[in-house]
């Protein structure tokens, strides 16, 4: 994970923010993804616009939790959506 | 599938079917919504894209359209575009019959699969059942949808007819670069005329579910989870998603938990008109079906393979809901002694 990257949605991929978290529909299939995130992650972060270093400080400035555990659990799932062909990172720098 | 947290509520359908249109150029003998002429009421250019707005505000993902024959309408194109425009993908049910060149052509792009529906592997068998000439037809309009590289499958119901010839289907589907998806008869529409001479009876059912777990490409779509094995547990969803990940609205604009429950006693709203938001996290109608239980099943041994079957066939053939599906696995086992027998040996 890349503190100065930008997320973005793969072709044909949609998402939309549920009581669990993040629910992911991708045309290529599967179809679905659920993602249990709670509301760590918005569904408008993966609208390209916001940094996971940003993203990262907006979550500790909201909640008690250690910055570095909020690293971590964001970048697992950074990972593991990438890895699912669902998103993108470009990095800004 | 994430099963528990579809439990948990979702905000809006993953997929919604919209049947937009009663008008057919066939007459299939087992059509669920009894199509051929269109009725008074559907609903016209306007009332279709507010329908599309508010499905895309509430970030519906994709349409399963189907009717009807979709290509009867005029708008029907336009309106695809105006739902791709949206970024919902569309999933088109279409007998074929009016997939030109041209309108392959229109349909080529991301956002977009189709259905074609196919009842046999050969004219014989295929139009027994969807009429003289459509076998031909539908072949044509898979080699138009072939040449433009669409995604395509052959939808074809479980019938008596069909059932002896889904080894040919494979291949046909194969030979034009189509998968093959099976759907169940529901005795709904000009089905309920036809159920005793073409469901399947219950030896074929069990068969069908051993032929499904040696061909996993296939694809069933809807409702087989009756007869789901532990080969296919992980393909898809094992439990009825009506209310839960998906809905019906109807050609008038009526909003029905599925596309095999639209009688009145399932009735949960209209649109345009109401706020769709609203009936699907309050509506009476759909609030019962989510908490709707099997409870003779919960102990049956296949509960977690598929959750007590189709509640719609339940309820066309015994008039009530909670109350195990008719083509359940388990019933199929209970008419075959010496196979139970042998794995308990």
């Amino acid at each position: 994970m890349q503190f100065h990257s930008v997320y973005s949605l793969k072709n044909g991929v949609q998402v939309r923010k549920e009581r669990f978290g993040l629910l992911f529909y991708n045309y290529a299939g599967p179809r679905l993804y659920f993602v249990p995130t709670q509301d760590l992650i918005s569904n408008e972060f993966f609208e390209g616009n916001q940094q996971v270093k940003e993203l990262v400080d907006q979550i500790e400035a909201n909640h008690p939790w250690p910055r570095q555990w909020i690293e971590d659990r964001i970048g697992q799932v950074l990972q593991i959506l990438e890895q699912k062909g669902l998103i993108y990172g470009q990095s800004v720098c | 599938m994430g099963n528990q947290y579809v439990d948990m509520g979702l905000s809006a359908p993953v997929n919604v079917t919209w049947e937009v249109t009663f008008k057919c150029n066939l007459s299939c003998i087992h059509c669920l919504s009894d199509s051929g002429k269109k009725r008074i009421g559907e609903l016209d250019t306007d009332q279709c894209r507010k329908v599309i707005d508010e499905l895309a505000a509430m970030k519906v993902f994709q349409f399963n359209i189907g009717g009807g024959e979709p290509f009867m309408r005029r708008d029907f194109l336009d309106l695809m575009d105006y739902a791709h425009e949206k970024g919902m993908v569309t999933c088109i049910s279409t007998n074929g019959t009016l997939i030109t060149e041209e309108v392959a052509k229109r349909l080529d792009k991301n956002l977009v699969y189709i259905q074609v529906s196919l009842d046999g592997a050969t004219p014989q068998s295929n139009d027994a059942i969807r009429g003289k000439g459509s076998f031909s037809n539908v072949v044509r309009a898979l080699e138009h949808l072939k040449k433009r590289n669409i995604e395509v499958s052959i939808n074809t119901v479980l019938t008596r007819l069909s059932f002896p010839e889904l080894d040919k289907m494979v291949e046909l589907a194969s030979e034009y670069g189509a998968k093959l998806r099976v759907s169940r008869f529901r005795p709904s529409g000009r089905g309920m005329d036809s159920w005793s001479d073409l469901n399947v009876n219950k030896n074929q059912m069990l068969e069908f579910s051993q032929w499904l777990s040696r061909h996993l490409k296939v694809s069933t779509g809807d409702s087989f989870f009756s007869v789901t094995t532990e080969e296919r547990k992980s393909l898809g969803l094992n439990m009825c998603g009506a209310c839960k990940l998906t809905c019906c609205i109807s050609p008038k604009g009526e909003i029905y938990p599925c596309a095999f429950l639209q009688h009145d006693d399932f009735y949960a709203g209209r649109l345009p008109g109401n706020d769709f938001k609203t009936i699907w996290e309050t509506s009476p109608v759909f609030e019962s079906f989510r908490r709707l239980e099997i409870k003779s099943c919960e102990s049956c041994h296949r509960f977690d393979l598929c959750h007590g079957g189709c509640p719609a066939i339940a309820y066309h053939t015994q008039r009530k809901l909670g109350v195990p599906d008719p083509g359940c696995l388990a019933n199929c086992v209970k008419i075959k002694p010496p196979t139970v027998a042998a794995k308990g040996a």
